[in-house]
C-alpha cells in the first residue's frame, strides 16, 4: 500500500514556506520553513494545538493566501507563476473545502448552496439545481433541499458543506476541523464520509484536534510552533483516553441496581 | 461567460427581494431623477414638435433670421429675462430693404413685438402682445382672415388688425371691425379680425390669437420711433432654392454688418428650438432638481451597495473560496447596482410620463413619446449604476478571503 502511495505524483509540494504575521518586533512566524509533499490519493491529518499554524497551512495550500515565502507547488505548477484568475479556476474545478463553521450562505437555501460553485465552473441554472439535487441524495438530505441551513441541525449543515465541496468532483478535499462543532455520532458519519471519499481515490487534508479521528487517515503530520514536529502513521498517534458513552453508562448503572436488588 | 452573467442577474434579483422595501427607498432617488429628465424631455419634444409641424405645414422654405448669434439665445437662467430685453436688435429696416431685393428670397417680413396697454371697452390681458410687421407677414407665417382684411400699404397708418381672442376680451365679440382700440394711448381702428389659430406656441413666439398687429411705421411712432427688429421672416421662392437662399441672406446681411456675425439665420430644426425665455426657466430648474436627485440618488445607491458589501463579506469569502475570481466578485455587486438603477430609471421613465401628461392638460400641447427619451433615460439608468456601484464593487472584489471567511456576521 505505501509502495502505491509513494509511486504516485506528487500533487502538493511545499519547500520552506513561511508564513508572517505583523512587522518588526510583532512579528510572529505562523509557518517557520514547511517542507511537505501529499501525493495522489494520501488521507493526511494535520494535527497539534492551537495556533500552531494549522490553518495558515491548509488555506496556503487551498490557495486562498497568496502571501508567503517559499515555494508551493500545484499539480507539479509553481503558485508563483499561476495568475490570481486561474488560481480561482483551480479552486473552482480541483479544490473543495470542508470548514470548521460550515459557511453555508445563510440567505441561500440548500440546494444552491450545494450548487453554488457550479456557478463558477458556467453551468446553467437548471443543471445547477439537478447536479447538486443529486449529491444531496447521496448525503441523504434530498428531503431538506428547499430548507434554509438554520432549518438544520450541526450534522446535516456539516453534510451539506461537504456535499458542496464535492459538487464540482473536485480531486483535492481540504477539510478544517469539519467535525469540530459536532457530537460524536455526527463526527462518525461525516468521518465515513470523508474515508468513503478517500476510497475512491481523492487526496484529504484535514485539520483536526482530535487524535481518535486520525484513524481514518493514512498520514498523520503533527504541527508545533508553525513547523512539522512528526510526519508519522495514524498508529503512532498517541490516542486519547475513550470516553464511555452515556448509554453504556446509565446501562451498567442499571445492572448494578438489579443485582443490589437481588441480593435483598 | 454568458451563464455566470445571467447568473449575476439571478442573484441580483434574489438580492433584491430579499430587502424589497430598502431597494424600493434606494430606487426613489433614481425615480425622481430619471422621471424629472423624461419630463423635461417629453414636453420639450412636445413643443419642438408643434413648431417643426407648422414649419413643414408652411412648405418648409422659411428662413428665420434674428439678431446677435445662435450661442447667444441660449438658455442661461442666470441672467435675468430683462437683460436681453435691453440689448438693442442688431437688425434695422435697411436689411429688411435689402433681403427683400435678395436672389432666391421672396418675401420679407420683419417682426416687432412691444408690450403696452391694449384698451377699449375692457382693458386686455397683460399677456396680450403688439406686433408690428408688414403686410408679407400674412404670407409668409399663413394668418388666415376671419373678418376684413390684413394690414396693407396702402391703408391709414392707425389700423389694426386683431386675434380673436384679443378682440373678445376688449370688445366683448369676435366681430368688432371698425371699433376703435387703443394701443399705449393712440387710438387705432380695427379692420380685421383673424381666423382663431389655437397655436399658442410657434416659431414666431407670438400668440395670434392674442395679438393687436399694427403697420411697421405705426409701430416705430409707438416706439419713439426706434426700429427694434426682433426677427426677420423669410420665405424662399422654392424649397430647391433654399439653401442659395440661406448663403444669399447671409452674405448679404454680412456686408451690411460690416463683417460682423451679430446675426442668426435659422432653418428647419434650429427654429423649432423653443424660445422662450420661460420655458427655459422652467427647464432649467427641473434639469437642476433632475441632476441633484440623480447625484442624491446615486449617491444613495452606493451607500446601500457599500451596506451590502459589509453585511455579505463572509459570503464574499465563501464565494471565493468554492472558485470565484475577483472579477467575479465585482460584477455581481456592479450587476447589483445596476439592477437596482434601470429598475429605478423604469419606473422613473413612467412616472415621467405620468407627469407630462399631467402638466400637458393645462399646457396647449402633447408630450412627444420616442424611442430616444427611452434610450437617454436607459443610458443615464446605466451609466448611474455604473459609475456608482463601481466602489463598492472593487471594494467587495479587493476583500481578503480568509478574513471574511473569519468575519462573523
Amino acid at each position: 500500500m505505501v509502495m502505491a502511495i509513494t509511486t504516485k505524483k506528487p500533487v502538493i509540494h511545499l519547500r520552506d514556506l513561511q508564513k508572517r504575521f505583523g512587522i518588526g518586533d510583532a512579528e510572529i512566524f505562523a509557518l517557520d520553513g514547511i517542507n511537505l509533499t501529499i501525493k495522489k490519493g494520501e488521507f493526511v491529518s494535520i494535527m497539534g494545538p492551537s495556533g500552531c499554524g494549522k490553518t495558515t497551512l491548509l488555506n496556503i495550500i487551498g490557495l486562498l493566501d497568496r502571501s508567503f515565502v517559499g515555494e508551493y507547488e500545484i499539480n507539479g505548477k509553481s503558485v508563483d507563476s499561476i495568475s490570481e484568475r486561474r488560481q480561482a479556476r483551480i479552486r473552482s474545478k480541483q479544490i473543495g473545502f470542508v470548514f470548521q463553521n460550515f459557511n453555508l450562505v445563510q440567505r441561500l437555501n440548500v440546494i444552491e448552496n450545494v450548487a453554488l460553485p457550479l456557478v463558477y465552473k458556467g453551468i446553467s441554472h437548471t443543471k445547477r439545481l439537478i447536479i447538486a439535487s443529486d449529491i444531496l441524495k447521496t448525503f441523504h438530505l434530498n428531503e431538506r433541499e428547499y430548507y434554509m441551513p438554520y432549518q438544520l441541525s450541526g450534522g446535516q449543515v456539516q453534510r451539506v458543506a461537504i456535499a458542496r465541496a464535492l459538487v464540482n468532483e473536485p480531486s483535492i478535499i481540504l477539510a478544517d476541523e469539519p467535525t469540530g462543532n459536532l457530537d460524536s455520532r455526527a463526527s462518525h458519519i461525516i468521518m465515513e464520509e470523508l474515508s468513503e471519499l478517500h476510497k475512491r481515490g481523492n487526496t484529504i487534508i484535514m485539520v483536526t484536534h482530535n487524535p481518535r479521528l486520525t484513524t481514518y487517515s493514512s498520514r498523520v503530520i503533527t504541527m508545533l510552533d508553525g513547523k512539522i514536529d512528526a510526519d508519522t502513521k495514524p498508529e503512532d498517534v498517541k490516542q486519547e483516553p475513550k470516553i464511555k458513552h452515556p448509554k453504556k453508562v446509565i446501562k451498567r448503572k442499571k445492572s448494578v441496581y438489579r443485582q443490589k436488588r437481588k441480593k435483598r | 461567460m454568458r451563464l455566470l452573467f445571467i447568473n449575476h442577474i439571478q442573484n441580483a434579483r434574489q438580492s433584491l427581494q430579499s430587502s424589497r422595501t430598502r431597494s424600493l427607498l434606494t430606487m426613489l432617488g433614481v425615480t425622481i431623477g430619471i422621471a424629472s429628465v423624461t419630463a423635461i424631455l417629453a414636453l420639450s419634444g412636445g413643443t419642438n414638435k408643434i413648431i417643426s409641424e407648422q414649419i413643414d405645414s408652411l412648405g418648409g422654405n422659411i428662413i428665420i433670421v434674428r439678431p446677435g448669434t445662435a450661442k447667444k439665445m441660449s438658455p442661461d437662467i442666470t441672467h435675468s429675462q430683462l437683460t436681453s430685453e435691453y440689448i438693442t436688435s442688431t437688425l434695422t429696416e435697411a436689411d429688411v430693404a435689402l433681403l427683400e431685393t435678395t436672389e432666391h428670397i421672396q418675401s420679407v417680413a420683419p417682426l416687432m413685438t412691444m408690450t403696452g396697454t391694449i384698451k377699449a371697452d375692457s382693458t386686455a390681458p397683460s399677456d396680450s402682445q403688439i406686433v408690428v410687421t408688414t403686410p408679407k407677414l400674412a404670407e409668409i407665417s399663413d394668418l388666415k382672415i376671419r373678418d376684413g382684411q390684413f394690414i396693407e400699404e396702402g391703408l391709414d397708418q392707425n389700423t389694426v388688425v386683431v386675434g380673436t381672442q384679443l378682440s373678445i376680451n376688449v370688445f366683448g365679440t369676435e366681430s368688432s371691425i371698425g371699433s376703435t382700440l387703443t394701443l399705449r394711448g393712440q387710438p387705432f381702428v380695427v379692420v380685421g379680425v383673424l381666423k382663431r389659430t389655437n397655436k399658442p406656441i410657434n416659431y414666431n413666439s407670438i400668440d395670434f390669437d392674442n395679438a393687436a398687429i399694427i403697420n411697421f411705421e405705426a409701430g416705430k411712432k409707438l416706439n419713439s420711433n426706434i426700429a427694434q427688429i426682433q426677427q426677420i421672416n423669410i420665405r424662399a421662392d422654392s424649397i430647391n432654392n433654399l439653401d442659395s437662399a440661406i448663403a444669399d441672406t447671409n452674405k448679404t446681411l454680412k456686408q451690411s454688418h460690416d463683417g460682423e456675425n451679430d446675426f442668426s439665420v435659422l432653418v428647419g430644426d434650429q427654429i423649432s428650438k423653443p424660445t422662450s425665455q420661460l420655458f427655459f426657466t422652467i427647464a432649467g430648474v427641473m434639469t437642476a432638481i433632475a441632476t441633484i436627485s440623480l447625484v442624491v440618488g446615486g449617491i444613495g445607491i452606493m451607500n446601500i451597495m457599500l451596506v451590502t458589501v459589509a453585511e455579505r463579506t463572509r459570503e464574499i469569502g465563501i464565494r471565493k473560496a468554492l472558485g470565484a475570481s475577483s472579477s467575479d466578485i465585482s460584477w455581481q455587486f456592479l450587476i447589483e447596482s445596476l439592477a437596482i438603477s434601470i429598475v429605478g430609471g423604469t419606473f422613473g421613465y413612467v412616472a415621467g410620463y405620468v407627469v407630462a401628461f399631467s402638466i400637458s392638460d393645462l399646457l396647449t400641447f402633447d408630450p412627444v413619446i420616442n424611442w430616444q427619451i427611452a434610450l437617454i433615460a436607459f443610458a443615464i439608468s446605466v451609466v448611474m449604476g455604473m459609475i456608482f456601484g463601481f466602489y463598492p464593487a472593487i471594494r467587495a472584489a479587493r476583500k481578503d478571503p480568509i478574513e471574511s471567511l473569519n468575519r462573523h456576521n
